[in-house]
């Protein structure tokens, strides 16, 4: 008979007119996201030594760091995401052998503003070394070798 | 009587183009005289990008091709790249692999039967297919971190191993998926006035199909048994047994319906992948930077839209030397001109759901 497959359909919105909600008033309610959701970066400045390894991992030239060279270690004294090119991909996280670098759960990244967005983890100068540096060249070559860290290739 | 033909101009800007797509309609009264199908307004290089990326970061680029089908597209290109190193996946990463790419099929399936609803008219299918989704994408995102575009496969293998609570979330959703296709069924596919609009619409015939490389439901709506899984198993999809559901007629309603029924040999293969699932390693052993030897290497899957390829050659260096990709929607999209030709405007927007494409597959 014709007519009956539309009498049918009805049936099932019928049915499930009287459903649980399927959706949340969001931002007021959240869900939960899983523990390996992609959210945004953590960095755990004391893990960290500042090895560039992540910044070489990435496709997408997002992180950018900056280190000095204090009492013969590597201080980390900026650490930059420009978020906006991420690709959540998780590469630069696997790319991390120290455990530093972590995805929280934390989903809203939005900004009003574009220039808001950068994700900026670490910003500290570093601080005066205890013994007396013998030069300053030391701390420059550190640098210029970072900076050469964060551009994997060519440009594509 | 001397009528003149007229230009309607279709999209880019069309919901029922699926992101931006264009036809530059000729039409004389409401027909078609012909159709200029115009690809390329979300062109974004991938395949020049590759070309200045390791291997492995060229992963999270495939995921942008079909979106809705992430994991299938990595599987393509990590295919091709372990081809050309001579890389043994290990047993239980192919399971993993045929459980994520299958729920990914899943996910990519119901977009195209609720998106199809909603081309037609019914947009309520459009929300209940939408649901449903989100359930398969919990899943993936259980697993993978992401809910798109998961990034998921490695060279060598998958990225992380399937979480403890996967396994009885997975087992819940396979025993609710056959109500939830029943519901489509019930809601899209017995609906006649659906049926009136997509029966004997836009008829692909066996021998059309094949000469213009159609693959995926758009070639086995017209009948045509040809699934790579089957045909030319890859991976360890020989292990599996399911069907291939086929149509009879090629028109846009036996398109629409193997998808449905696709949806339900998934649940088989994952079933008995959950069943046969070893303990193992997850990983290969694959050095750290990846250096493929001076070659070239193509590797096929079945992606939801049909076969996708990935082709990759390598000089020796960590980067690729060149990337192509073989992608079925556009290589589908070939026919649509001559396909379009002859049916009122609202059939063309009927065939061109049918045929189920993802511009971000098209353009590339
Ligand atoms: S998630 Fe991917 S794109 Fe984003 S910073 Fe890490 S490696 Fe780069
Ligand atoms: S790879 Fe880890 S330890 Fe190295 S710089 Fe990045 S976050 Fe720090």
């Amino acid at each position: 008979m014709f007519g009956q497959g539309l009498i049918k359909g009805l049936q099932i919105t019928w049915g499930r007119m009287f459903d649980k909600k399927q959706t949340v008033k969001y931002p007021f309610e959240k869900i939960e996201m899983f523990p390996r959701y992609h959210g945004r970066f953590e960095l755990d400045v004391d893990k960290c030594i500042a090895c560039g390894l992540c910044a070489n991992a990435c496709p997408n030239k997002v992180i950018q760091l900056e280190k000095e060279k204090v009492d013969k270690k590597q201080f980390l004294t900026k650490y930059i995401m420009r978020i906006e090119y991420c690709l959540f991909c998780g590469l630069c996280v696997e790319a991390c052998n120290k455990d530093a670098l972590k995805f929280s759960n934390i989903i809203d990244m939005n900004q009003y503003r574009r220039s808001w967005v950068r994700l900026t983890l670490v910003d500290r100068p570093a601080p005066e070394p205890t013994e007396t540096p013998e030069e300053e060249t030391p701390a420059k070559e550190a640098k210029s070798e970072a900076a050469a860290g964060q551009a994997p290739g060519k440009e594509g | 009587m001397k009528t003149e033909t007229y230009t309607l101009n279709l999209g880019p800007q069309h919901p029922s183009t699926h992101g931006v797509f264009r036809i530059i309609l000729e039409l004389d009264g409401e027909t078609v005289v012909k159709a200029t199908p115009v690809p390329g307004y979300l062109h974004r290089g991938i395949e020049k990008l590759a070309e200045a990326r390791t291997y492995t970061q060229v992963i999270p680029y495939t995921d942008r091709m079909d979106y809705m089908a992430a994991m299938l597209m990595n599987w393509g290109y990590v295919a091709a790249v372990e081809k050309l190193m001579d890389i043994e996946v290990p047993e239980r990463a192919e399971y993993v692999r045929v459980i994520v790419g299958e729920l990914s099929r899943i996910a990519s399936h119901m977009i195209a039967t609720g998106a199809y609803g909603g081309d037609i008219g019914a947009l309520t299918a459009f929300t209940y297919t939408f649901r449903d989704r989100e359930y398969v994408l919990d899943l993936l995102e259980m697993v993978s971190g992401s809910r798109m575009t998961f990034s998921y496969f490695r060279i060598g293998g998958v990225a992380a191993d399937l979480p403890e609570e996967f396994f009885p979330a997975v087992r819940k959703f396979l025993g609710e998926l056959p109500a939830m296709c029943d519901e489509y069924d019930g809601l899209i596919t017995g609906n006649e006035i659906f049926q009136a609009r997509t029966k004997q619409v836009g008829i692909i015939t066996p021998e059309m199909g094949i000469n213009y490389s159609l693959s995926g439901p758009t070639l086995r709506g017209s009948g045509v048994n040809y699934d790579l899984r089957k045909v030319r198993p890859y991976g360890i999809y020989d292990r599996f047994d399911f069907d291939v559901p086929l149509g009879q007629n090629g028109d846009c309603f036996d398109r629409f319906r193997i998808r449905i029924d696709e949806m339900r040999q998934c649940k088989r293969i994952i079933e008995q992948a959950l069943d046969q699932i070893p303990e193992g390693p997850i990983m290969a052993k694959v050095p750290k930077v990846i250096k493929p030897p001076v070659g070239d290497a193509y590797a096929e899957v079945e992606s939801s839209k049909g076969v996708y390829g990935c082709y990759v050659v390598s000089d020796g260096s960590p980067k690729p030397y060149r990337v192509h990709f073989r992608r079925p929607s556009y290589i589908n999209l070939g026919y649509l001109g001559k396909l379009c030709e002859g049916w009122k405007i609202a059939d063309v927007i009927a065939i061109l759901g049918s045929i189920d494409i993802v511009l971000g597959e098209v353009d590339c």
